[in-house]
């Protein structure tokens, strides 16, 4: 397996320098009044699109950015528009 | 000078006939040539037999010289499954056969072709199962006759191989014959490399095609690597001294690989040529890999090479489709190319008197040129119908009075452990010629390697008008041309080239051909490849836009693929025929034939039934007729038949060259020397190579004891140490901190944990307020490098404004800790470290020896009186001699992390990864007055996982324990049983001294240890012990509970 990412900050580059930080799940909800269910829900539970999803990868080799992709993991490939931000 | 094997050397011999290079065969001398394959200089040797077959220990001959079946596997210099064909000749080299007893002229087992009955498709899964006890004696009997070679294991790397220089010694895979330094075989020892390389074009091939692109691209200032599988450049022009307008056509290969090299002398940052390379794979968005086999002047013995590469042109150009007739393995069958080249580059003489059974122009020609270097001759059979040749060719043959059949084809090779004759029979119709020969060399045409292409991700489809698969669809950026393609004259495969080299530049100069997904790309390499060529970049486009035209036309103006040969297996071939399918893995016609009568009738499941293109040849000899004939079998057109999947590695690297080379990478602490000079046993730890011991006795007992007594120091200098400020520094700190933070003040360490989303702990460490939202925080060494990213992480919505500084390798740290710390600090500092002035948990800056700044922090993790001194990296040699001069008369001694990982456990301080694990919390481990249970509003990660956990029940506990004397003395890792249950097990548990009896730590399930406070424990690791012991649960910590020594 190998791709290249856009790295907001660094450009394209390939994949071993980067992290995955799994599907965008939204913010940490808030703690207040916050189930059990619903917190390992949402740490634990993730869909499976079956195209392009929304990512969170971290730059460690690179400049140190965490940020987002739109990547669509059938092909490995970032999808049109879904640079770095 | 050459012998009776070799021929005259020609303008196009790649052996040096001065330069003799003696080596030995079966323990018997011979003699070949600088410039020599083994297996060539073999061959001219007399040799005929290579090795014998897999299943049925058929004698096998050289039959591909291109390393397309596992023929001449040979063991050399020890190691097995070299491939003779492949392998450049050295001095002193020792090649034996392998898969034989004794020579392989005279296998004992040879007598297992005659039981062939017995291994029909597939037998392996179905026969000898029955009864079921006795397939475990059939298997290792069939095991000991087939297969390859044998690994000696006593030949292997040895375990103390030279470290940290990044080289890898001459050690291992040995030479025997010792003569020249050693073995330079591909597969034995020697030196690995790895490089990693990015082009705008990857050129996979450096025929006339490859280098017609490698030029069109350099020529537009565009990055270029090529990959060429030979040692030159050239392809099939190579060899060939036919006249083609005027020039030999091997002239016309030199001078176009003389521009390219040329072009690389001038500007090696534009065109970098690599020979001896062969591409293993192209992966996703065009990344390449390969290696590079050393030639004598190389630094390395082989080198693994990966190039990201923008565009790929593929011109790998083509190889011989075997034709399948009864006994087209025998030694004295051969390949077209192996043949020609046999004679051509490496100046052997394949035969006395041969035959050619060809479906390609090229045969005809290789026949021509046999028969020029004094091969008689007797026939060439054609499978095409006459017509369909080059008539200047079939001219040049009758010219010659050499009998050209056309429509004609080998259908037996006749005599038994060497061809002597051959039957030629019409491809449709009756009838049959016998000739006497002691070559036969076959064909069913040309077939374009279509590995690369596969790999790279193209779509392919049978084209029925060249008779090969071709591509119907290729990624984006990925361009073919040459002979693959079909086309055959020199001009039209350097157009195709070169058409190919445009339509890449066009590509990634952001032209037409620029794949979607692309168009918008901001920086990195594309961006680069488009500044570096910023002003040009419109024009040169524009120019190779138009450029591209022309060669269209002149393409068209040249000879278009030509028609190949359909011809599947030879005449009256017969449902039982011994011809061969697949040589590597003994795949026979029968064996299609029986494959497909038992429903595994496409090749993608004949191939898993009958081994077919399974082995080291994998799709090159049975891939294309594989489907061809399995095609024909169920009625289908030849249309209909998919070749196997072919997958990399293309070419086989040598495992020790995947590995790559043994440099271990690791930091040393600014001390590194200073411990080594004192005895330092050093381990690695993470990243680090750090002092473990001090002593043999890996129990530390003396380190332990001057801790305990007097004073030890600690070089602690991976310790992770982090800066972190601005606006919301606070409230990162209060994110990812378990504990509330905003209690941190001046010039006290504030302890704490970080836990993951689970509640679990993964890092803990103290925090110190330096200044106005500006703090100064320590972490576990092993953590000290996934801080940053954890903390950006976990505050990645937030917009928070702050920096975290990692200073983990600019400070280093050292600790001194025993009764006599303070007076070893007294003695090099004048401020104030009494016990009133700086007190437990402080921190102050100090000022050390000749005023070297240290942050001084007042820990207690060893459990006694202690301190941590955190100063530049460049002072910590000063202040270290500074400590131990000063120590001196309190009997300093250096400690190492044995000594404090038990000083710690005394004390019931816990290790991340030896006391906490993914199953327990920090409230499991009893730590859980970290926590800050009322916050709810800094989202503090972890909590709400604390939250669920802690009402409920049956969960692992950490709990202390001491071994009830006289009962054993159980290890790490040793279970904790309730009757028959396992309800835990001992995370760390030693013999301290200071207490006089064995503490330890365990994690159990909650209420077990509630039971008489007792809990049991399996011993069987320890010697002479059967029986459990029994611990009573103590709480931790054992050694000083109130903590009086660390406050002292």
């Amino acid at each position: 397996m190998t791709f290249r990412l856009t790295c907001p900050v660094c450009g394209k580059r390939d994949v071993y320098e980067f992290t995955f930080g799994g599907q965008e799940r939204g913010p940490r909800p808030a703690q207040e009044g916050l189930s059990a269910g619903e917190h390992f829900r949402w740490v634990q539970f993730r869909l499976i699109p079956g195209g392009p999803q929304r990512e969170w990868w971290y730059h460690g080799q690179g400049c140190g950015v965490w940020f987002r992709v739109t990547r669509d993991p059938a092909t490995n490939r970032e999808v049109e528009g879904g640079g770095g931000g | 000078m050459a012998d009776a094997g070799r021929l005259p050397p020609g303008p196009t011999c790649r052996v040096d006939f001065l330069r003799p290079l003696p080596f030995t065969y079966l323990g018997r001398p011979v003699t070949g040539f600088a410039g020599d394959r083994v297996a060539s200089a073999l061959y001219a040797s007399g040799i005929r037999i290579f090795s014998r077959s897999l299943k049925y220990h058929r004698p096998r001959g050289l039959y591909s010289m291109e390393g397309e079946s596992s023929n001449t596997f040979m063991a050399i210099d020890g190691v097995p499954n070299e491939c003779a064909e492949m392998t450049a000749l050295r001095a002193g080299m020792s090649v034996r056969a392998q898969n034989v007893r004794g020579d392989p002229r005279t296998d004992r087992f040879a007598f297992i072709d005659r039981f062939d009955r017995m291994m029909p498709a597939g037998f392996y899964y179905r026969l000898f199962h029955r009864p079921y006890r006795l397939w475990p004696l059939f298997q290792n009997g069939l095991r000991r006759m087939a297969g390859t070679g044998v690994l000696d294991p006593r030949r292997g790397l040895g375990k103390d191989g030279p470290r940290g220089d990044g080289v890898e010694a001459e050690g291992g895979f040995r030479a025997e014959g010792g003569a020249g330094g050693g073995s330079r075989g591909r597969m034995g020892s020697g030196v690995r490399a790895e490089r990693y390389l990015n082009a705008d074009v990857a050129v996979v091939g450096g025929g006339a095609a490859g280098v017609s692109a490698a030029l069109a691209a350099a020529e537009n200032g565009l990055r270029v690597c090529l990959f060429e599988r030979r040692g030159w450049l050239g392809g099939h022009l190579d060899w060939r001294t036919r006249d083609f307008d005027g020039v030999a056509l091997h002239r016309r290969g030199e001078a176009l690989a003389a521009r390219l090299l040329e072009v690389q002398s001038r500007s090696p940052e534009i065109v970098k040529v690599f020979t001896s390379s062969p591409v293993t794979g192209v992966w996703g968005e065009n990344l390449v890999t390969g290696f590079t086999v050393g030639t004598g002047d190389d630094p390395f013995r082989e080198c693994h090479w990966e190039c990201r590469a923008e565009t790929v042109v593929v011109a790998a150009g083509c190889m011989d489709r075997p034709l399948v007739f009864n006994h087209n393995d025998r030694p004295g069958v051969m390949q077209v190319g192996a043949a020609w080249r046999l004679a051509r580059t490496y100046a052997v003489r394949p035969a006395r008197v041969a035959v050619f059974s060809v479906g390609d122009d090229l045969g005809l020609e290789a026949a021509i040129d046999l028969a020029e270097l004094g091969v008689e001759i007797r026939a060439v059979a054609d499978a095409r119908e006459a017509g369909r040749q080059d008539p200047e060719l079939v001219a040049a043959l009758e010219e010659r009075s050499i009998p050209v059949l056309s429509g004609w084809a080998a259908s037996r090779a006749i005599g038994r452990r060497r061809v002597s004759a051959c039957e030629l029979r019409p491809v449709n119709g009756a009838g049959s010629r016998r000739f006497q020969c002691d070559l036969l060399v076959a064909n069913a045409g040309m077939q374009p390697r279509i590995g690369v292409l596969a790999s790279v991700g193209a779509r392919l489809a049978y084209c029925s008008h060249t008779h090969s698969y071709q591509p119907i669809e290729l990624p984006p950026g990925v361009f073919v041309a040459g002979s693959m393609t079909g086309l055959r004259d020199p001009r039209s495969i350097e157009a195709s080239g070169r058409l190919a080299g445009l339509h890449a530049v066009t590509c990634c100069l952001g032209g037409a051909q620029k794949p979607a997904g692309k168009g918008a790309a901001t920086g990195g390499r594309e961006a680069k490849a488009t500044d570096r060529h910023a002003a040009a970049s419109v024009a040169t486009a524009r120019r190779a836009a138009a450029a591209a035209a022309s060669p269209r036309h002149d393409a068209h103006a040249h000879p278009g693929p030509v028609a190949g040969c359909d011809i599947r297996q030879g005449p009256a071939i017969g449902r039982g025929a011994k011809a061969f399918v697949d040589l590597d893995e003994d795949g026979t016609y029968k064996n299609v034939v029986e494959s497909a009568r038992q429903g595994f009738d496409v090749p993608e499941l004949a191939k898993r039934f009958g081994g077919f293109g399974l082995g080291p040849g994998q799709y090159r000899v049975a891939g294309q007729n594989l489907a061809m004939i399995m095609a024909e079998m169920r009625g289908d057109p030849v249309e209909a038949a998919m070749p196997t999947t072919v997958r990399p590695p293309l070419v086989p690297p040598s495992l020790a060259t995947l590995a790559g080379p043994n440099h271990d990478v690791h930091k040393r602490t600014p001390l590194h020397g200073e411990l080594a000079a004192r005895g330092a046993i050093f381990r690695r730890a993470g990243a680090w190579e750090r002092a473990r011991y001090f002593s043999e006795d890996r129990a530390c007992r003396d380190e332990i004891r001057n801790v305990r007594r007097n004073v030890g120091i600690l070089d602690s200098s991976p310790l992770g140490k982090f800066r972190i400020f601005g606006p919301d520094a606070l409230k990162a700190l209060q994110r990812i901190y378990i504990s509330d933070m905003r209690g941190v003040r001046h010039g006290r360490c504030k302890y704490s944990a970080m836990c993951n989303d689970m509640g679990q702990l993964v890092d803990d460490g103290v925090v110190v307020r330096e200044g106005e939202n500006d703090y100064y925080l320590t972490t576990s060494s092993g953590r000290a490098g996934t801080t940053v990213e954890w903390f950006r992480y976990h505050t990645r919505y937030d917009g928070w404004d702050y920096n975290l500084v990692n200073l983990t390798d600019v400070l280093g740290s050292l600790n001194i800790a025993g009764p006599n710390a303070r007076k070893v600090l007294e003695r090099v500092t004048g401020s104030d470290v009494s016990n009133g002035g700086f007190p437990y948990l402080g921190c102050r800056r100090i000022t050390v020896g000749d005023g070297v700044e240290a942050r001084c922090l007042r820990l207690g993790f060893v459990g006694e009186l202690s301190f941590e001194l955190h100063v530049p990296s460049s002072y910590c040699r000063y202040v270290w001699d500074l400590l131990i001069e000063a120590g001196a008369d309190f009997g300093i001694q250096p400690f190492g992390l044995e000594a404090q990982y038990c000083l710690r456990a005394e004390k019931g301080h816990v290790i991340i990864g030896a006391e906490s694990e993914a199953r327990v919390t920090l409230t499991d481990i009893g730590m859980g007055w970290l926590w800050d249970r009322e916050d709810t509003v800094s989202k503090k990660v972890g909590a709400p996982a604390l939250r669920a956990c802690e009402k409920q029940s049956g969960r692992m506990k950490l709990v202390g324990f001491r071994v009830d004397d006289g009962l054993g003395s159980p290890r790490d890792g040793a279970v904790v049983i309730d009757g028959d249950e396992i309800v835990g097990y001992v995370c760390t548990t030693r013999r301290s001294e200071a207490l006089g009896w064995q503490y330890g730590m365990a994690l159990v399930r909650e209420g077990v240890a509630g039971r008489g406070g007792r809990i049991h424990i399996r011993q069987e690791e320890t010697p002479g012990r059967q029986e459990p012991c029994t611990a009573t649960v103590v709480p931790p910590p054992f050694y000083d509970p109130e903590g009086r020594r660390l406050r002292s």
